[in-house]
C-alpha cells in the first residue's frame, strides 16, 4: 500500500467530514495568544496546541486524538516543537499558554513523525481494504508524513503483525465488523465507548504486540455493547467498519437531516450514493453540530434506517369497499376522490362532527399543521387529536396549569450543570439513549441521581454510575410519592422561601396542604412502598442541591393521575427554587421524534397551534381571516372519545395519519370494535399496519429520508428534516392532505413545506421568528423564537413564568380505580427497550430485532416460583379486559407483585390487556397500571402467529430462535 | 365521602359504566378535595374547556335521568354548567394537553 497512489483517498466532493479539532473545546475567554508556524491565534487558556493550530488553519497529523474525546497522548504522531521547551511534546496534551510559539513542521518533528508512522505501517495490512476504499486514515497519514517505504518489512503474513493469525474478523454484530488485523490499538474506540456512550464495553486486552481491543471475553453481539456506533465512528482505520460501507463502498453525497425515532431528535448527516429515487443510504453519521446529540447516536438512529426500503413498504394507494375484501390498487386521484367523497357522504348522513383526524407525532410540523388545518377548515370541526394523547398530554395540562406553557423548561445541555437529578418514570438509557449517555457522563463527573421507578433500570447501577437512591415505588403511587418529597422539604424547612415569595402564587394554600400528615413519608409509605427514612434522605439530597433537576417520562404521565403528577413535579421544582437557569427544571423526555411539534402545531381538539384554546375569539379570528372559514369554538373529540363515539354511533369516519391505534392504544378489543363501527377509515402509513386491517382506504406514506420539513424535539428544538431522495410514492404527505381538503371543497395549496412553516410563523407567536432559511442559518432553534429571542430560548421562565407567577397546585393523591384483587393480584407496568421503537413498525423491519425478537414478561423470582414459571416459559397474561401470551423472563430487576413488558410486537398484543382507565384531565391511558394474573400457558406459538395478522414481519433471517432479549 | 372524594370505586362495575359517567367521575374525584362550591366550579369549567359537546350532552342527560351512578359532585357541577355559572375567563389560560 505504501507504494500505490490512493485510489479513493480523501472524501468525495461535497462530502467533507465535519472538521476535527483534535481535542474538545475549552470554555472561557480567549486570553491566550499563541503563534503556530507564524500564524497568531487567540484561544482560552488550557486549549491544546493541537486545537489552537487547527483554529489557525494548521492540521497536525494525529491518530489517537479526536475532538470528541479527551486527549490521550498515545500515538506520538502529533508532536511539535515549542520554543523554550525541551524535546517534541505531543500537541494534543500540551496546553496553550499566552505567548507560546509553536512549530509544527520542523525537520526534527518530521523525523519523529516519519519514524512513528513507519512503525504503525509495519503493523498495518498492506492490502487494507479501507485504505483502498477511503474509510481508513492510514494511507492518507502515510502520505502526509512522507512515508513511502517501511524499513521493518510490510505485513505480508498475518503472523508478522501484533495480532496473531488466529484473530478472526468478528462479524457477529448485524451492523458493523471488527477486524483485529487492522487495529492499531489507538484506543479511540475504547474511549468513545467509555467517555461518549458510557457503556465501557470495550477494553484493550494483552500487552505489547499482543495488544488488541476486545468487547470483553466474547464477540460483539454477545457483549455489553449497545451498538451505538461511537466506536465505529471513532476508529481511524478499518478495524471497526460499518457493514454497509463494506458492502456498498464509500458514500458520494451527504445531506444533513434529523433522526425520526425518539424525542431526543439527533442531527445526522445522511451519507448516500446515487441520486433521485435510486438513492441508497450508506450510513448515518451523527453531527457534532447537532444541538441535541453533539455527535452521538444510538443503535436506532445510526443503524436502523433499513425499514425505509423494506419489501413490506407500500408504494400505491389502495381502496376496498369493506374490510373483508382484498385491497385494490388505484391512482392517487381515485384514492383522494374516494376519501373526500366518502367523508362528505358520512357528514351528509351523520353530521359535521361525525368525522375526524388523528395526526402523527412521527411526521413533520408542516404535515401535522396541514392535517389539523384540514380537520378544522375542510372537515369543519375540531375532531383532531394526536398520539401525544396517549403519552405526554398530561405534561401539556400539568405544566400549563403551573407554569403557563406545556414546554419542557431546559435544553439537554442543562444536565451538564446539574448537581442532583430526580429521574422518575423514565428509562433514558433504553428509551432516550443519547440523552442517557449525557446523563451518565454528568454522573461520572460527580452529579448524583435519585431514581424513582418500580423496576431497577440500568441507571440504578451501571459502570461508574450508581444512584444515590433507588426508590422502587409501587405503580400508581406517584402522586403520594411526590407529595411526600415536598412534604419532607417543606416540613423540614428546606424549601426556597425567597423563590416562592417572589415568583409564585397560591403559596400559602399549597404549603398548608403539603405539610398535612396525609402527605408525610410515613403515611404515604403504605401506598408507595418506600421506607420513609429512605424517602426523607432522598428529599433532603434534592433540596440541598445547588442545582436540582427533574427528568421524567411516561411513567409519570400514563396514569389516572398523570396530570396531577406533572403538577406535583412542577410544585417540587418551585418549592426548591429549581426553575429558570441552566442545570435545573422540569424536563419531560418526549417519546416520539415530533411529539413536541405535533402538540405545538394544534393537534389537540381544544387548541389551535401554540396551545391556544379554540374558545378564544381573538385566536380563532387569526385563523378565520386567513383561512376564510368559521372555526368551531367547541373542543373536539379526543382519541379515546372518538372510539366511544364510534361505538355510540355518532362518529363514522377517521383519517389516521401515521399512527397505529390498533396496536398502540389501550383495550384493543374496544379499539377494534370502534374501528369496525365506522363507515370510512383512512390510513396513511409506510406499511399495512394493524389499523390498516380496519381501513377502507390506504394511502402510502413517505419515510423521513424523503421529507422536507422540521421536527421539534423534547427540548423544543426545531431541527430541519431534509430529503435525501424524493418521495418514493410520488406525492409528499402534506400535498396529499391538501389534495383531500381541496377535493372536499376547501382549496388548500402550498408551493413547498417552507411555505407551510411561513404560515405557522405568521399565525403563532412562539414561532414568529422561524423559517426554513433561518433554521438553515442557525442549524436549529428552540422555541419561543421571536423578537425577544431571535435565536431561540434554551431556558424557559428565566425572569418570570410564562403565566407571570408560577402557580402551586394542591395535588391530592387519589388512588387509581385499577386495583389488584385475588383474581388479578399482580400489577403490570409497561416500558420500552433500546433496540425497538414503539409499535415496532420501523425497527421490527431492521436487524434490530436481533436483540429483541419478541416482547417478554419480566417478573420477580418470588412471583415466578410460586406460579412454577421459569425464564423462557410461555405464560398467559390476563387482565379484566383481555388475555395474551408472552415469554417469561425471571428477573430480580422487578419487585415482587409487579410484572413488566414492552409493546413493540403486535403478536404479543400487550394492549389487549391494558384498560381504558385514563388520566382524569386528559384521557391519557393508564398504561402503567393494570391488574393482572400470570400463569403457565398451554397455547403454542403457532396459534399466536395465526392470531397475529399482517403486520407481523419475520424480522431478520436466523433470529427467530434467538434467546429472549437480554433484559 | 372518603379523602379521595367521590364514590368508593368498584373496578368491575366501572368497566360497564358509560364513558361520560366513568370519565366524569374521574374529573370529580380529582377536584373533590376542594370545598364543594369550588369543586363544582372547577369540574364545570373542566367539562366546558375539554369535553366535546356530545360528551357534555351525554353527561347532562345522565344527570337529568337521575342515573344513580353519577358522582354527586359531578351532578352538582353539571347543574352549574347548565346554569351557565362558569367563569369563561379561565379558558384564556393556556390549557395544555
Amino acid at each position: 500500500m505504501t507504494t500505490t497512489t490512493p485510489r479513493s483517498g480523501g472524501p468525495a466532493p461535497g462530502l467533507a467530514p465535519e472538521p476535527d479539532y483534535g481535542t474538545p473545546a475549552v470554555r472561557g475567554e480567549a486570553t491566550a495568544g499563541v503563534t503556530v508556524d507564524g500564524r497568531h491565534v487567540q484561544v482560552p487558556p488550557g486549549t491544546s496546541v493541537m486545537r489552537a493550530a487547527r483554529e489557525a488553519g494548521i492540521e497536525i497529523p494525529k491518530l489517537c486524538a479526536t475532538d470528541r474525546l479527551a486527549a490521550f497522548g498515545s500515538c506520538r504522531l502529533c508532536v511539535v516543537e515549542v520554543d523554550g521547551a525541551k524535546g517534541v511534546p505531543a500537541s494534543c496534551t500540551t496546553p496553550c499558554v499566552d505567548g507560546m510559539v509553536v512549530r509544527t513542521d520542523t525537520e526534527q518533528v518530521r523525523q519523529v513523525r516519519h519514524g512513528v508512522m513507519e512503525l504503525y505501517l509495519s503493523d498495518h495490512p498492506a492490502d487494507c481494504a479501507g485504505c483502498a476504499r477511503g474509510s481508513c486514515e492510514m494511507q492518507d497519514l502515510a502520505r502526509r508524513t512522507g512515508v513511502a517505504q517501511v524499513r521493518y518489512g510490510l505485513v505480508d503474513t498475518p503472523t508478522a503483525t501484533h495480532v496473531d493469525g488466529g484473530a478472526a474478523r468478528d462479524v457477529s454484530n448485524p451492523y458493523f465488523d471488527y477486524d483485529p488485523q487492522a487495529c492499531i490499538v489507538c484506543s479511540r474506540c475504547v474511549r468513545a465507548c467509555a467517555d461518549i456512550q458510557g457503556t465501557f464495553a470495550l477494553t484493550v486486552q494483552g500487552r505489547g504486540f499482543d495488544a488488541r481491543i476486545a468487547p470483553g471475553p466474547t464477540d460483539f453481539l454477545g457483549s455489553e455493547c449497545v451498538s451505538c456506533g461511537a466506536c465505529v465512528q471513532a476508529c481511524p482505520t478499518d478495524a471497526l467498519v460499518e457493514k454497509s460501507v463494506v458492502q456498498l463502498g464509500m458514500p458520494t453525497r451527504a445531506v444533513d437531516t434529523t433522526c425520526a425515532y425518539c424525542g431526543v431528535g439527533c442531527s445526522f448527516r445522511a451519507e448516500v450514493q446515487g441520486s433521485g429515487p435510486e438513492t441508497r443510504v450508506v450510513r448515518m453519521m451523527p453531527s457534532k453540530a447537532g444541538g441535541a446529540n453533539e455527535g452521538h447516536s444510538c443503535v436506532k438512529g445510526r443503524f436502523a434506517y433499513g425499514y425505509a426500503n423494506h419489501p413490506d413498504r407500500q408504494m400505491h394507494p389502495m381502496v376496498r369497499d369493506s374490510i373483508d375484501q382484498e385491497w385494490r390498487v388505484v391512482s392517487w386521484e381515485e384514492a383522494v376522490t374516494r376519501v373526500a367523497d366518502g367523508f362528505r357522504a358520512v357528514q351528509a348522513e351523520h353530521g359535521v362532527g361525525s368525522i375526524g383526524g388523528i395526526s402523527s407525532s412521527r411526521c413533520t410540523n408542516e404535515e401535522v399543521y396541514v392535517v389539523q388545518k384540514m380537520v378544522r377548515a375542510a372537515f369543519g370541526n375540531n375532531n383532531i387529536d394526536t398520539c401525544a394523547r396517549v403519552c405526554h398530554s398530561p405534561t401539556g395540562y400539568g405544566l400549563s396549569q403551573t407554569f403557563g406553557t406545556s414546554a419542557g423548561t431546559q435544553d439537554f445541555a442543562s444536565v451538564d450543570e446539574t448537581d442532583v437529578m430526580l429521574l422518575i418514570g423514565a428509562n433514558p438509557t433504553d428509551a432516550h439513549p443519547v440523552f442517557g449517555s449525557r446523563m451518565k457522563r454528568r454522573l461520572r463527573q460527580g452529579a448524583q441521581i435519585i431514581i424513582a421507578d418500580p423496576r431497577r433500570i440500568d441507571l440504578v447501577r451501571t459502570p461508574h454510575v450508581e444512584a444515590a437512591h433507588h426508590l422502587p415505588l409501587l405503580p400508581g403511587s406517584n402522586v403520594a410519592f411526590i407529595n411526600a418529597m415536598a412534604h419532607t422539604i417543606v416540613s423540614e424547612g428546606l424549601h426556597d422561601e425567597q423563590f416562592l415569595r417572589e415568583r409564585c402564587e397560591d403559596v400559602e394554600d399549597y404549603l398548608q396542604f403539603i405539610v398535612r400528615e396525609e402527605n408525610s413519608p410515613e403515611t404515604t409509605a403504605e401506598a408507595t412502598g418506600i421506607p420513609p427514612e429512605q424517602l426523607r434522605a432522598a428529599a433532603r439530597l434534592f433540596a440541598a442541591a445547588p442545582n436540582g433537576s427533574i427528568y421524567y417520562g411516561l411513567g409519570v404521565t400514563e396514569h389516572s393521575q398523570g396530570s396531577t403528577m406533572v403538577m406535583g413535579l412542577a410544585n417540587l421544582a418551585m418549592v426548591t427554587g429549581n426553575i429558570g437557569r441552566p442545570g435545573v427544571g422540569v424536563n419531560p423526555l418526549r417519546g416520539q421524534n415530533n411529539v413536541q411539534g405535533s402538540c405545538d402545531m394544534g393537534s389537540f381538539p381544544h387548541e389551535l397551534p401554540g396551545y391556544r384554546h379554540v374558545g378564544l375569539d381573538d385566536v380563532r379570528d387569526i385563523y378565520e381571516s386567513l383561512w376564510h372559514v368559521t372555526i368551531s369554538p367547541q373542543p373536539g373529540l379526543r382519541i379515546p372519545n372518538m372510539f366511544d363515539a364510534a361505538i355510540g354511533g355518532t362518529f363514522k369516519g377517521v383519517f389516521v395519519h401515521g399512527e397505529d391505534i390498533a396496536q398502540s392504544d389501550p383495550n384493543l378489543h374496544h379499539v377494534r370494535q370502534a374501528l369496525t363501527s365506522m363507515d370510512l377509515v383512512v390510513v396513511q402509513d409506510l406499511f399495512l399496519n394493524e389499523t390498516a386491517k380496519y381501513a377502507h382506504v390506504f394511502l402510502p406514506g413517505s419515510s423521513f429520508l424523503e421529507k422536507d420539513g422540521t421536527f421539534t424535539n423534547a427540548e423544543r428544538r426545531l431541527n430541519r428534516v431534509r430529503p435525501v431522495m424524493p418521495s418514493l410514492v410520488g406525492k409528499d404527505e402534506w400535498q396529499i392532505v391538501c389534495d383531500i381538503a381541496t377535493a372536499m371543497g376547501y382549496p388548500m395549496h402550498y408551493e413547498s413545506a417552507a411555505q407551510i412553516m411561513d404560515e405557522i410563523a405568521a399565525t403563532t407567536p412562539t414561532f414568529a421568528g422561524v423559517s426554513f432559511a433561518r433554521l438553515d442559518e442557525e442549524g436549529s432553534m428552540q422555541w419561543p423564537v421571536n423578537d425577544k429571542a431571535p435565536h431561540g430560548t434554551p431556558t424557559m421562565h428565566v425572569d418570570g413564568f410564562v403565566r407571570g407567577k408560577g402557580r402551586l397546585v394542591p395535588t391530592v393523591y387519589v388512588p387509581t380505580t385499577e386495583t389488584t384483587n385475588r383474581r388479578y393480584p399482580l400489577v403490570l407496568t409497561t416500558g420500552r427497550i433500546l433496540t425497538q421503537y414503539n409499535v415496532g413498525a420501523q425497527t421490527r423491519r431492521t436487524a434490530n430485532s436481533t436483540w429483541h425478537p419478541e416482547d417478554v414478561l419480566e417478573m420477580h423470582p418470588a412471583d415466578a416460583q410460586m406460579r412454577g414459571i421459569s425464564t423462557g416459559d410461555r405464560v398467559e397474561l390476563s387482565s379484566r379486559v383481555g388475555v395474551t401470551t408472552l415469554t417469561a423472563l425471571v428477573s430480580d430487576r422487578m419487585q415482587p407483585g409487579v410484572v413488566y413488558t414492552t409493546f413493540h410486537h403486535p403478536v404479543s398484543g400487550t394492549n389487549v390487556i391494558t384498560t381504558e382507565n385514563s388520566d382524569w384531565a386528559t384521557n391519557c391511558p393508564e398504561y402503567k397500571v393494570t391488574a393482572v394474573q400470570v400463569a403457565v400457558a398451554n397455547a403454542g406459538r403457532a396459534d399466536l402467529a395465526a392470531r397475529a395478522g399482517t403486520d407481523t414481519v419475520d424480522p431478520v433471517a436466523g433470529v427467530a430462535d434467538a434467546e429472549v432479549a437480554r433484559r | 365521602m372518603s379523602l379521595q372524594g367521590g364514590f368508593e370505586v368498584d373496578s368491575e362495575a366501572r368497566m360497564h359504566e358509560p364513558p361520560e359517567i366513568r370519565l366524569g367521575g374521574d374529573v370529580a374525584r380529582a377536584f373533590a378535595h376542594y370545598p364543594p362550591e369550588r369543586a363544582a366550579h372547577e369540574i364545570a369549567t373542566h367539562l366546558r374547556k375539554f369535553w366535546e359537546p356530545r360528551m357534555r350532552a351525554a353527561v347532562v342527560a345522565r344527570v337529568a335521568q337521575g342515573d344513580s351512578r353519577v358522582d354527586p359532585l359531578l351532578a352538582e357541577a353539571v347543574r352549574r354548567y347548565l346554569a351557565g355559572d362558569i367563569d369563561s375567563g379561565e379558558i384564556a389560560e393556556p390549557s395544555g394537553g
